[in-house]
């Protein structure tokens, strides 16, 4: 196998679990709309912003994950990911410092998580987009690289 | 052949994977601390569903008792949806 062929499977791979993850987040935010709501509003610092962020959270998470699945956006939506997550987990150790007892506003059984626990997921998830833009990347450099030779 | 399939199937089948999962699990509700005051026992705690919060058109009670959301009186008086 050539290791173009392994770096676009391996970038196809991290698509494929990205999409898994904010296909079922943002479904599950949906379907629940009013409950993530909310909980939202029972954030701190985020409170102000509910009604935006649980219409725009699940709105970015489906338009991330349309553009994982187009070779040309690909490298973007994983920027996009590493970054969504990111701030996530930022704002988990914000609010941990805030304190350890407020529920959690995410979707489906990750609700389920503590807050360490959901760092562990995110942090996770991060490594795979992380991935993603360096497979993607490597991919692209080697496509580059046979077009001029 | 198999461009298609990474183009199409794969990720039509994530997706179709991660909205039968999304139907198939349920929210799970995340339990939180609540107080309440009992005459001669004085604040008692017990663990309620984060449905209640500062705002709502109920009032969150156990045994019908108001909760409130620490022990003391000029804390929040739960509510819920």
């Amino acid at each position: 196998m050539s290791n173009k062929g392994i770096h676009t499977k391996l970038a196809t791979l991290s698509s494929l679990l990205l999409t898994i993850l904010f296909v079922y987040t943002a479904v599950s935010k949906l379907v629940h709309l009013d409950l993530f709501q909310w909980r939202l509003e029972r954030m701190p610092y985020v409170a102000p912003y509910a009604t935006l962020i649980s219409w725009g959270v699940p709105f970015l998470e489906l338009v991330i994950t349309g553009l994982l699945w187009f070779r040309r956006y690909r490298t973007m939506a994983f920027y996009a990911s590493f970054i969504l997550l990111g701030l996530f987990t930022i704002y988990i150790i914000i609010v941990l410092r805030y304190s350890d007892s407020i529920p959690c506003s995410c979707g489906g059984v990750i609700s389920a998580l503590g807050w360490k626990d959901h760092i562990l997921l995110n942090i996770t998830f991060m490594v795979f987009a992380l991935l993603g833009i360096l497979w993607s990347k490597k991919q692209y450099n080697m496509q580059s690289h046979q077009n001029t030779t | 052949m198999k461009s298609y399939f990474l183009k199409l199937v794969l990720p039509a089948f994530a997706i179709l994977l991660a909205v039968g999962l999304a139907f198939a699990t349920e929210n799970e509700r995340v339990a939180q601390e609540a107080h309440y005051f009992l005459p001669g026992q004085g604040w008692q705690t017990v663990m309620v569903e984060d449905d209640c919060g500062a705002s709502g058109n109920e009032a969150c009670e156990y045994n019908g008792i108001q909760l409130y959301s620490e022990r003391d009186f000029g804390s929040i008086a739960l509510r819920k949806p």
